[in-house]
């Protein structure tokens, strides 16, 4: 058991290699795949050695295995040495910005983390900028390593909690657990999006197949729950090392609460490295259940379970925690939280919000599905769906939205007349971006008769309403309500 | 023959002596260098509480004993030399900082006060850089402590000369008398 973190450091990470030698055995079976099937194409020069079968063949073996092993070395470096960048670059992290003091606080915080882990190598610190809650570390093989963390999450956690957040990121890049991840992750997912094709095209033709595909097919799986338990059991290693670094268990069980009960962001963080952020963004109710096979499925433990070891060392209940909390003034932004949880029930999608950069879900409105974001009620629609919409009428509308429609058509009415008038244009405001393919989208009026402004991308045939936007022009439509002015 | 075995043996033997101390050499130059670390950031301490004073010093005229007891405790702390009287004053004065820190939240002007809260921020982050690479330093000096003592190691310890390192703490019984003095009253 190494005592201080300069020995963890020092330790060899031994499981890289098991995950190179399972690469190199994928490789293996791809290159005798596809060998053997030339050899039942071709079977000419075969037939003279009287074998149709390459385990009769040790001279071809050898090539396969040199050939799968530069194969696999090549791989695995590529994988694996750039990675901190890309991913970075992939989430859309920056650097923090030191003239803003939340962010001058989390620089300082990273300083004290070097201080105490006492190591000389730089772990560089970024900002999300999400309003979703998780922080990642990431390391490669070239020494690199990173953590960030989304503005969510670092608005809303106290300092010391901020420093067991970042000393358990800390743990993983020390530990080299985050290069292990790192590695799998860029190896793995390439594989299990290859085998998903190879597995739909072994549907129509499955008498073709070799046993090495089979056994290409378990490794893969294996390696996959393989991952997995690594990463389930280090999540307590690195939760026992953020105590031990900061001697406050309480803080990190309330920062790991404080996940529990804000629904945590996905979508900006792509699945795929799921495995390297501190709560798993994929993360739905059934993280949370206590059964054996979603136990055994899911890349994190539950956080409940964790939060329960870290309290035990302070000798307090979920009860107390629960009661200190909601003491503070802090609990009444969770509950507005857990009111949007259940008001908002869908899957997650691939697209995001463009003022929150949280994650749309999918989830019905007026019976067809749309992607709605949670926090500010934005709401994304396809073209070919507007009409929809439009023509039903299931929804009731508050006086609210009836009188504010009102007074958007007239103003806008007003600004329209004044642009006719002057012949200039209205101050061109900023565009947001398509949720899509990022291009920035046309801000226009749905009609010169029913004048809401909505924002649209013509490339994807895409609609973004802003909150209440939709309503109200569902309001105007049903109701007739036209502007009132006329010139 | 038996040269050969008498030769070979030395050399194991040898090679077992070079091995042992030069992984002390690699435990107490890593002990040095944390201690550095804690010398760092005492200094910066130091540097940092006279500009906290003299900022407050106009909001707060009333809690000057306070102020006092920090400025003195700083002095106290600057000219300690034995390692033990180092750690003792500088745990007065995290502690009479921390009642410092406390007694601040009574003034929302120093709250709003956007040089203050830069100071404080960085006096926090530097207390717990204090605590932690104190923390690291205990942890290598017990560490070297250890393998000066377990028994093969401690013979080439003793050979040539290995010294342990003291802890950076102050001893339970110089810490409770003094104490007392300077907790109650500030309040």
């Amino acid at each position: 058991m190494p005592i201080t973190f300069i020995e963890i450091e020092k330790q060899k990470t031994w499981r890289i290699s098991i995950l190179f030698f399972v690469l190199l055995l994928m490789y293996f079976c791809i290159a005798m795949t596809l060998v053997q099937g030339f050899l039942f194409l071709f079977p000419i020069h075969f037939i003279k050695t009287g074998s149709l079968f390459i385990w009769n063949h040790p001279s071809y073996l050898l090539t396969i295995a040199v050939i799968s092993l530069v194969l696999a070395a090549i791989h695995f470096w590529f994988s694996a040495s750039g990675a901190v960048r890309s991913v970075m670059n992939n989430i859309g992290a920056t650097p923090p910005d030191p003239e803003d003091e939340i962010h001058k606080r989390l620089m300082n915080i990273m300083d004290e983390i070097h201080v105490v882990t006492g190591t000389v190598k730089k772990i560089k610190c970024m900002i999300i900028p999400s309003l979703s809650m998780n922080a990642i570390a990431v390391a490669d093989l070239r020494g690199n390593s990173a953590i960030a963390i989304t503005e969510g999450l670092l608005s809303r956690l106290t300092r010391s909690q901020t420093e067991a957040v970042l000393a358990h990121e800390a743990y993983h890049i020390l530990s080299g657990d985050c290069m292990e991840a790192t590695v799998a992750t860029s190896l793995f997912g390439m594989y299990a999006a290859m085998l998903d094709k190879l597995q739909s095209i072994g549907d129509e033709d499955r008498s073709g197949l070799h046993p090495a595909f089979f056994l290409f097919w378990i490794l893969v799986k294996l390696s996959q729950i393989l991952s997995m338990f690594i990463s389930r059991e280090r999540e307590y290693r690195a939760d026992a090392a953020s105590v031990r670094m900061t001697r406050d268990p309480l803080s990190m069980a309330e920062a790991l609460r404080l996940l529990l009960r804000n629904w945590s962001g996905s979508g900006l963080i792509g699945s795929g490295i799921e495995m390297l952020c501190i709560i798993n963004p994929q993360a739905t109710e059934r993280d949370e259940s206590k059964g054996f096979w979603e136990d055994l499925m899911s890349t994190h433990p539950p956080i409940r379970k964790r939060i329960e070891i870290l309290l035990r060392m302070v000798h307090m209940s979920i009860k107390d925690l629960d009661a200190k909390v909601n003491s503070k003034s802090e609990a009444v932004d969770m509950s507005v939280f857990s009111n949007h949880i259940k008001q908002t029930s869908g899957e997650t999608s691939a697209f995001l919000c463009p003022s929150c950069r949280q994650s749309l879900l999918r989830g019905s409105y007026e019976k067809t599905k749309v992607y709605q974001c949670k926090f500010c009620y934005g709401i994304l629609v396809e073209d070919i769906k507007i009409p929809r919409l439009i023509a039903r009428r299931e929804r009731n509308y508050a006086e609210r939205i009836k009188s504010l429609a009102q007074a958007v058509i007239a103003d806008n009415q007003k600004r329209l007349a004044l642009k006719n008038l002057k012949n200039t244009d209205i101050k061109t405001k900023h565009l947001i971006a398509c949720p899509k393919c990022k291009n920035p989208m046309f801000r226009t009026f749905y009609s010169f008769a029913y004048l809401i402004e909505i924002d649209r991308c013509n490339l994807c045939n895409l609609t973004w309403f802003e909150q209440d936007e939709l309503e109200m022009l569902q309001c105007l439509i049903e109701n007739k309500i036209t502007a009132r002015i006329n010139l | 023959m038996a040269g050969w075995i008498l030769i070979a043996i030395t050399a194991l033997l040898l090679l077992w002596i070079v091995v042992i101390y030069n992984k002390l050499v690699s435990l107490r130059n890593e002990t040095i260098n944390s201690w550095k670390q804690i010398d760092v950031q005492l200094k910066r301490r130091h540097d940092l509480i006279p500009n906290l004073v003299s900022v407050v010093k106009g909001y707060m005229e009333f809690e000057r004993d306070t102020l006092e007891k920090v400025t003195s405790a700083r002095a106290r702390a600057l000219y300690a030399v034995r390692m033990r009287d180092k750690a003792f004053a500088e745990d007065v004065l995290t502690q009479v900082l921390g009642r410092l820190f406390a007694v601040m939240e009574n003034y929302p002007v120093l709250k709003s006060n956007e040089n203050v809260m830069q100071l404080q921020e960085e006096l926090t982050s530097t207390e717990n850089k204090i605590a932690f690479s104190r923390q690291l330093y205990n942890d290598l000096v017990a560490n070297f402590s250890t393998k000066l003592e377990v028994f093969p190691d401690n013979i080439i310890a003793a050979l040539f000369a290995f010294h342990k390192f003291e802890y950076f703490s102050a001893e339970e019984a110089d810490k409770s008398i003094p104490l007392a003095d300077i907790s109650i009253r500030s309040k």
